[in-house]
């Protein structure tokens, strides 16, 4: 750090600090115990939804693809339970998780009871008493939504191939073959239904990023708990290194229709992990979203929101948790979900603060906000190292480099909505 | 002459190099009359890379030849014929920036022997894998 402020003048950036900490090798979320704490806790609690949430994205994708009414899609068939997962278990790729590789055991048990008693599925379903998966969609159709208009990676562009057309229209025709009416539609309207094959693409995509991601922060979660973490950086650090060891993980779309593999998109193309899903999941569900239909009004004629889609600026990282905070808001269906599986630590922590348990959704809310700011802390760190230059590099020419992508990274939290001002600060939950 | 993969696998410094190309099945390519110029990194460069990130792209040789295919131009660019030019297009598609301001930096990488004639194109040795974007 001495050395580095010996070769660069200051920053004169808004964030100075923040970037001096970023060319140290930190995160943007301060180093302290209590952050270390409350973003490990909710990583953990952020996982075992995520094992449900990966499972029935690539089940819908897969399996339910263009049933007319998928009354069912979010019944997830014991052979989506047993689905080993590529990054945990003994069968692993790449072990990650040191644990299991099927679904996680706390997800069973809430799903066999709920927040009531034991019932059939079709009763926790229609009382939602179940993992929002309405959640999982919301973040789908954001990244399907920007997609279009984020220019990153391949894949979006590949959607609109003519061989991306045949492969769906292959699969398309293979899934109607018996249903002269689905298929008399499909004639008459084929551009419509070739947009939801598009869709169901993208629920492929984002179950194949989260299926990483899962592991990554069950591991997590097992190291803190072994006194394995230091702080922050380390934290973020071990996000960084899981982003390279995974990068270059295939992302594909394959549909099984009467135990037939149709290849929508092939793993042959070359997509990856890193371009294909995880920098536009970022771009799209981090930064952009889109406003949510709640309590909170939004006044286009006041330009609260904005006119072009690059410039939406909805996600995690710009939110008030507090008026999101209603039922049914895709952010609120997250934390609803991630209740179920705090830690106890994390528990403890929020009942000696604000309410207790009366806006521990709210509280637990702002802890995912700084969890989400160093992992994408980690992406920037990530993006620096891939693109740019190493921290500790001699020469002044790449430090001014360095310099300059995290001064415009951090130009995009100098609008008001963003929170990076206040998870500076312990008080702010 | 020799081939640009005749030169490679003759040279101790790019045994992984050596070991992806036949594992993403481009010798065959490498080979062909081209012509090609190659920014290649050494076993150094693979190894600053974090662990996992070969392991993972050796399971998946699509994505690892995409990776390589990023490090080969189309066209035989000497040094100096790389004077005037900002970026080049890879065979993967992306553009590869080249900078000869200062020294002679391709992306984040700095070449640190250039200039090496083969049959079938160029190679310019870097420090670093190079990624895209």
């Amino acid at each position: 750090m001495t050395q580095l402020l010996t070769k660069l003048p200051p920053s004169t950036h808004e964030f100075a600090d923040i970037i001096h900490r970023l060319e140290a090798g930190g995160s943007m979320l301060p180093d302290t115990p209590e952050n270390l704490m409350q973003i490990i806790g909710i990583y953990k609690a952020y996982a075992v939804p995520m094992d449900f949430y990966w499972r029935d994205l690539l089940y819908i994708a897969e399996r339910v693809f263009l049933e007319p009414l998928p009354f069912f899609k979010y019944f997830l068939p014991q052979e989506y339970l047993d689905l080993q997962n590529h990054y945990a278990g003994d069968n692993a790729d790449l072990r990650i998780w040191r644990g299991t590789g099927s679904t996680h055991p706390e997800l069973l048990e809430f799903m066999k009871k709920g927040e009531t008693f034991s019932a059939p599925k079709l009763f926790h379903h229609l009382f939602h008493d179940r993992i929002n998966m309405e959640f999982a969609e919301a973040c789908m159709s954001a990244m399907y939504w920007h997609g279009r208009d984020m220019g990153m990676g391949k894949f979006d562009a590949y959607l609109d191939s003519d061989e991306y057309k045949t492969n769906a229209d292959r699969a398309i025709r293979a899934y109607f073959k018996e249903n002269p009416v689905m298929l008399g539609l499909y004639k008459a309207f084929p551009e419509m239904f070739l947009e939801q094959v598009r869709q169901l693409s993208y629920y492929s995509n984002l179950g194949l990023f989260w299926e990483v991601m899962a592991p990554v922060f069950f591991e997590m979660s097992d190291i803190y708990d072994e006194g394995g973490f230091k702080g922050v950086p380390d934290a973020m650090n071990f996000l960084v290194n899981g982003i390279f060891a995974i990068a270059g993980r295939p992302i594909y779309h394959h549909v099984y229709i009467d135990g037939e593999c149709y290849e929508i998109i092939p793993k042959s193309k070359g997509f990856t992990w890193l371009y294909e899903a995880a920098l536009p999941y970022v771009e799209a569900v981090f930064y952009r979203t889109s406003p949510f239909r709640g309590t909170k009004s939004y006044n286009a004629q006041a330009k609260q929101v904005p006119e072009e889609q690059k410039d939406f600026h909805f996600g995690i990282l710009y939110a008030d948790v507090f008026p999101v905070g209603t039922a049914g808001i895709p952010p609120t269906l997250l934390m609803d979900d991630m209740l179920h599986f705090l830690p106890p630590y994390l528990i403890e922590y929020y009942q000696k603060h604000c309410r207790g348990e009366d806006d521990i959704l709210i509280q637990l809310g702002i802890t995912f906000q700084r969890s989400m700011y160093n992992v994408t802390s980690a992406v920037i760190q990530a993006l620096r190292t891939a693109l740019l230059y190493p921290l500790d590099d001699q020469n002044p020419k790449h430090l001014l480099k360095n310099r300059q992508f995290f001064e415009q990274q951090m130009d995009r939290f100098k609008r008001p909505e963003a929170r990076l001002r206040d998870i500076q600060k312990p008080e702010y939950r | 002459m020799p081939t640009i993969v005749d030169i490679a696998v003759s040279n101790d410094n790019f045994k992984t190099l050596v070991a992806a190309v036949s594992a993403a099945n481009l010798v065959d390519a490498l080979k062909s009359p081209g012509p090609f110029t190659v920014f290649a990194p050494t076993d150094e460069a693979f190894a600053k890379l974090p662990t996992g990130t070969i392991t993972t792209l050796l399971q998946n040789i699509p994505q690892l030849a995409r990776i390589l295919t990023f490090h080969v131009v189309s066209g035989r660019y000497k040094k100096e014929d790389l004077t005037n030019i900002n970026s080049l297009i890879s065979l993967e598609g992306s553009p590869i920036n080249i900078d000869l301001s200062d020294g002679f930096e391709v992306k984040n990488a700095t070449v640190i022997m250039a200039d090496i004639e083969a049959d079938n194109g160029i190679i310019h040795v870097i420090d670093n894998v190079i990624l895209m974007g």
